[in-house]
């Protein structure tokens, strides 16, 4: 009775979560156009591609009558093969993203989970099969799925900068890391070259807050990761700035460097802007990579 | 005390506490402020960065010199500052006061008083025994605490007069009781006066004397005189100085009895001057109203004059020998006379025996010619006392025996029988101008206008005294006007009628003027001693030091002689007097007297009256740095990140220092205005009866959603209004239904809602009765109506006339059905005189909106529709019941256009394409 009581509670507290989240990822949706992938060649598909003479073997239930009847040959109708891609996301869910530095400002994780809740849903209505890395939630197709995740990033992870997830991945899927890669680089190493031995490709988002670009901090302060397990001290804050910015450009860089080595893509997206650029370059950058 | 550039301190060595702010500054320079908590998610990138300095950061430098500054305003504030701390007083010992306290210093009286409170502050932090000492009016000094007589301030005040001989006799007599020595500050108002120089050395026997004096000088009004038609007005100063101008005010009652300034002239004084003087002629009408003059801005006795009996109007007796005969108005003989005294003279009427005892200016004599002896005796008596008796001669005069053998008492010269007639049909000659006036004649200067001829007149027997007595001739040399004195009074003749018959003079403009300058119109009687002599004058008004005038109470009558000769003092205090009907002005400065600047001997030292207060800064200054203090709060929160604890602080610190006002019932009227103003808004009067009030409000949703659809009018959701809270002036209209047990609104309500009604505003009042009753009171809504409107300001009603403007509004209507059809609808009654012209259709009706409909339909009912827009009431029976709806509908349209254009359709122009309409 009492379990139940609170898993009726608690799943309505999630439910309630999640209807402006998909809401939210639906109307960013809506504002990009969609097209299948084109597989450039004749196969399974509902576009037309071209008309060819019948051969042995083929069924007399492909002979596409209204071509044929203009002549003595008769033609079969073929159709350009549309394959639908896995794509497989994975979103930070670690303590280090529930982080806003202004109180106008939507935390990180929100935007990264808006982002990749967005790329699902336009993924999904170009009939591609959408899952999480690892093997809670693999890809697969229809609304459904989209709600799925939703209920998954509902969620919060106790961690602090949480490792990408580079377990089960499908090979020669795609893959969208969405985080503020503020954790330790090597896990990131780690699950790209393991992609890049599946030959899985896709593109890594960095979501940064503002703040964490201009670090416009003074005088004594203790600085403290959210989960509370890092923390550093100094008398002048104004005085690390420099030095600060250094290491977040050495960091990025890093990151590039990573991925002109695997084949992947880098994003950076601030939360301060808006998700639409990021979810239109999102998508360009899968798109452009399956056609 | 200590003094540093204009500030003193009484406790100076608490400024030593200066010499801790250096280390102050150093202690609280070394502990930095309190880390603040950060959560940052990339402090992963700011692992092993090391702080540059190993020296710990500072307090902000502007937050230590806030705190510095608060410190710093602290120690100042404890030693006591003040600002312009009074350094004039030397010495130990009793201090006496002298004060003029005359009239004189007045005007400045304000500043004295505050120079004497610094003197008595500084005598009583120096411990020094104080007295004061009025010379208006003396009492034996009392040397007491100063404290104690700085309580006792306020209520000195200047007297109306100078100190008078008795007044320096007690002085002095005083000062002989006062045992031991004392110093003397004496504020003098700049005027000397008998005695002064006795008080001055036995003040100086005593100890050190110093005078305080103004620089400026004092200035006084003579009493104003009345000569040559014009008020003589002067003003003299007490020391010649720069040449300078005064404006001088003559003030009095307007017709409406408000007292107000009449008349502002400006005199001159000429540089080195001590006198100026200006002539001031006013119209008489004017002239006999004014009260007083003052000079503008100068607040003392000594520039106020009164004025009396001398400039008031003047009482004529007007007496026609011929009273029985019932002319015309134009041949009476007086008529000219009226004409020209009624701007300036009261008029007693009566027969000369009752008119004497009234005591008036002047008598007019038109042709009368024979007086019993008791009329006679009680004119000539009359006119001894002062009084101007004035004839006229005529047929009457010149065909009796009167002054013909001797001269009579009440004629200034003999005459001789019959009279002359020239420039007749009957007579050789023409007819006279008159003679220029001679030097000594008191019409000399008055221009002749050239019509003014003289046909008729009596004549002057050529006694010895008579050429004495001419006062204006004509051409010919035979008198016109002649003139005697008669004991105080004198008698004046004019040899020709008071009309136009013997001769033109009464027409002309001349005439007027030798009126005036006779003194008929007005004059200034200046009464002589053996008039005042052994009569008893009573004090209506009195003066205070200031000029003001106040009730004097049960002050004693003073004697008449005193009144003249006396000086002004408390026993005869300046102000208005009266004795019988009589009034008489007695001013501070009597006509000859002269301002003498008072001179000091070189051995006294005088000072000016130029006063710096003391200002104790202690206050401001640890107010100052509770100020900073609590700035430093803030901004201490707000540094270590505790910015919600900063907002927190200032709430509160706000809360401290200001008054929190109450804004909630403001805050939901303005709500209420701004749901009702931001688009037009329809709305009912609550009537506390929830059902009435719910049919109401949806016959108002019902309306308001027709205007929306079929009109321009597009009003929002309709409002309940509750009349004893809610602003009515948002609402072109209020539907108000009635039921027979709603409360009666306030009188507050009423003067609202007849605003309302002033301000444009329409009710439309429904009985909802129209089913089972007519208008009027024969049902219990009809009665409640009566009751609820009566306090309204409604005006006449009548049924609405065919071609009254709501019938044509925006349909064309016939009747105004709501739920119910029948009863008869009440509009304001179009003007009675409103006719229609022949051939137009319409009258030119009333040229406004009615302010109440009053009717009985239930439209609400009618108009009522539920959220979705469907009716919510039905309406009489199938497709003729949703008729009377539409019709009901209709009637609101008109009705708010009505409200909304107002007669705009009344409009003759709209004539041609109504009658398209009617198909007329």
């Amino acid at each position: 009775m009492n379990a139940a009581l609170t898993l009726r509670e608690r799943s309505e507290a999630e439910a309630s979560r999640l209807p402006p989240l998909l809401a939210r990822a639906e109307h960013l949706a809506g504002t990009v156009l969609l097209g299948d992938h084109g597989r450039r060649r004749s196969g399974l598909g509902d576009d037309f591609w071209q008309y060819r003479p019948a051969q042995i073997g083929d069924s007399r239930r492909m002979i596409d009558h209204r071509r044929s009847a203009r002549g003595d040959q008769q033609f079969v109708r073929e159709r350009e093969w549309q394959i639908a891609q896995s794509i497989m996301l994975w979103v930070d869910q670690g303590a280090s993203m529930r982080f806003a530095s202004g109180p106008s400002l939507p935390t990180k994780a929100d935007r990264a989970r808006l982002l990749g809740l967005a790329t699902a849903i336009l993924l999904v209505r170009g009939g591609e099969r959408v899952g999480l890395t690892g093997t809670t939630l693999p890809p697969r197709r229809g609304n459904a799925q989209i709600v799925r995740l939703a209920q998954a990033w509902s969620e919060d992870a106790a961690p602090d900068y949480a490792p990408p997830e580079h377990r089960a991945m499908i090979p020669h899927a795609r893959a969208v890391f969405i985080s503020d890669f503020l954790g330790p680089l090597d896990e990131v190493e780690l699950a790209l070259t393991k992609a890049a031995d599946r030959g899985v490709r896709g593109v890594l988002m960095q979501v940064l807050d503002p703040g964490e670009e201009a670090f416009p901090y003074q005088g004594r302060t203790i600085f403290e990761s959210v989960g509370g397990t890092v923390r550093h001290e100094t008398l002048k804050a104004g005085e690390l700035r420099e030095r600060y910015l250094n290491r977040m450009a050495r960091r990025k860089d890093a990151l590039l460097q990573l991925c002109h080595a695997t084949g992947w893509q880098l994003g950076l997206h601030h939360t301060g802007d808006s998700a639409q650029m990021a979810l239109l370059w999102l998508y360009r950058a899968l798109d452009g990579g399956t056609r | 005390m200590t003094v540093l550039a204009g500030i003193g301190f009484t406790a100076p060595w608490v400024l030593l506490g200066l010499l801790t702010l250096p280390i102050l500054w150093l202690v609280l320079r070394a502990v930095p402020p309190a880390p603040i908590r950060r959560l940052f998610p990339a402090v992963t990138l700011l692992l092993g960065l090391k702080d540059d300095e190993s020296v710990s950061d500072r307090t902000p430098w502007w937050l230590l010199l806030l705190r510095m500054l608060a410190a710093a305003a602290i120690i100042i504030g404890l030693a006591g500052p003040v600002l312009n701390p009074s350094r004039d007083q030397q010495g130990s010992g009793p201090l006496l006061l002298v004060l003029d306290a005359s009239w004189a210093g007045a005007s400045r009286w304000t500043s004295t008083l505050d120079q004497i409170d610094a003197q008595l502050v500084e005598a009583g932090r120096s411990g020094r025994p104080v007295s004061i000492l009025r010379l208006t009016e003396p009492e034996p000094p009392v040397f007491q605490a100063a404290e104690a007589w700085r309580g006792r301030l306020p209520g000195l005040a200047p007297m109306p007069w100078q100190p008078s001989e008795l007044q320096i006799d007690q002085v002095l007599q005083a000062l002989e009781q006062v045992e031991g020595g004392f110093d003397t500050n004496w504020f003098s108002d700049k005027i000397t006066f008998a005695g002064h120089e006795a008080i001055l050395s036995a003040l100086q026997a005593r100890g050190g004397v110093t005078v305080y004096q103004s620089a400026a000088p004092v200035m006084a009004v003579l009493p104003a005189s009345y000569k040559d038609g014009a008020i003589q007005l002067t003003v003299i100063r007490s020391a010649p100085g720069p040449a300078a101008t005064v404006n001088l005010l003559a003030m009095g009652r307007d017709p409406a009895g408000t007292m107000r300034t009449l008349q502002s002239t400006a005199l001159v004084f000429e540089s080195g001057a001590t006198r100026a003087e200006v002539e001031l002629a006013l119209p008489s009408e004017l002239r006999a109203r004014i009260t007083r003059f003052e000079i503008e801005g100068t607040r003392s006795a000594g520039a106020v004059t009164l004025a009396d009996d001398s400039l008031r109007r003047r009482e004529v007796a007007l007496i026609a020998g011929t009273r029985n005969r019932e002319g015309l108005e134009l041949l009476s003989p007086l008529h000219y006379l009226t004409q020209v005294l009624v701007p300036t003279a009261d008029f007693l009427d009566g027969a000369l025996p009752d008119v004497l005892p009234a005591n008036p200016d002047v008598i007019v004599l038109a042709d009368v010619a024979t007086l019993s002896p008791a009329e006679q005796d009680g004119l000539v008596d009359w006119v001894e006392q002062g009084g101007l008796l004035l004839r006229f001669a005529g047929p009457r005069m010149a065909a009796s025996d009167l002054g013909r053998d001797k001269e009579d008492a009440l004629l200034p010269v003999r005459l001789r029988s019959g009279g002359r007639s020239v420039g007749g049909a009957m007579s050789w000659g023409e007819a006279k101008g008159l003679a220029p006036f001679d030097e000594d004649s008191p019409f000399y200067g008055l221009g002749i206008p050239a019509d003014v001829v003289v046909s008729t007149q009596v004549m002057a027997q050529p006694d010895p005294n008579l050429a004495d007595r001419v006062i204006a001739a004509l051409s010919d040399g035979t008198p016109l006007v002649t003139r005697k004195a008669l004991g105080l009074g004198q008698v004046v003749l004019f040899h020709v009628t008071a009309d136009a018959e013997w001769s033109s003079l009464p027409l002309s403009g001349l005439f007027v003027e030798m009126l005036d300058r006779l003194a008929v119109a007005s004059a200034a009687k200046t009464r002589q001693e053996a008039q005042l002599q052994g009569t008893t004058w009573e004090p209506i008004q009195i003066l205070d030091g200031f000029g003001a005038l106040s009730d004097a109470g049960n002050l004693a009558g003073v004697d008449g002689v005193d009144l003249l000769t006396g000086p002004v003092g408390p026993d005869l205090r300046p102000g208005l007097y009266e004795s019988g009907k009589q009034k008489l002005a007695l001013n501070t400065v009597s006509g000859d007297a002269g301002l003498t600047p008072a001179t000091w001997p070189a051995n006294v030292p005088v000072k000016g009256q130029e006063v710096s207060t003391e200002t104790p800064l202690g206050g401001l200054l640890l107010g100052l740095a509770l100020l900073l203090l609590t700035a430093d709060v803030v901004a201490s929160l707000a540094l270590s990140g505790r910015l919600g604890l900063a907002r927190a602080a200032t709430l509160v610190l706000g809360v401290l220092l200001a008054v929190p006002q109450a804004q909630a019932q403001d805050a939901a009227d303005t709500d209420f205005a701004l749901a009702a103003t931001q688009e037009l808004v329809l709305a009912h009067v609550l009537t506390g009866n929830a059902q009435v009030d719910d049919v109401a409000l949806a016959g108002m949703r019902g309306l308001a959603q027709t205007l929306y659809f079929r009109t321009s009018v597009e009003p929002a959701d309709p409002i309940g209004v509750d009349l004893e809270r809610d602003e009515l002036a948002f609402f072109p209209l209020l539907y108000w239904p009635i039921t027979p047990d709603q409360p009666q609104p306030s009188a507050a309500a009423y003067a609202k809602l007849n605003a309302y009604l002033r301000s444009g505003g329409m009710i439309l009042f429904d009985t909802r009765d129209g089913d089972i009753a007519g208008f009027g009171a024969s049902s219990p809504n009809g009665r409640k109506l009566q009751n609820l409107a009566a306090p309204l300001n409604i005006p006449a009603l009548e049924p609405v006339p065919r071609d009254h403007v709501l019938t044509r509004a925006f349909y064309l209507l016939q009747d105004f059905p709501g739920r119910y059809v029948g009863t008869e609808v009440w509009v304001e009654a179009a003007p009675p005189d409103a006719e229609q012209i022949e051939g137009m259709p319409f009258r030119n009706l009333n040229d406004n909106v009615t302010p109440v409909v009053i009717g009985g339909n239930d439209w609400a009912a009618a108009w009522a529709v539920d959220r979705n827009g469907q009716a919510l009431l039905p309406v009489g029976r199938g497709y003729a019941g949703e008729r009377q709806r539409e019709l009901a509908n209709r009637f609101g349209v008109n009705l708010v256009m009505h409200v909304l254009t107002g007669n705009y359709k009344s409009d003759q122009v709209h004539v041609p394409a109504l009658l398209d309409r009617l198909g007329q």
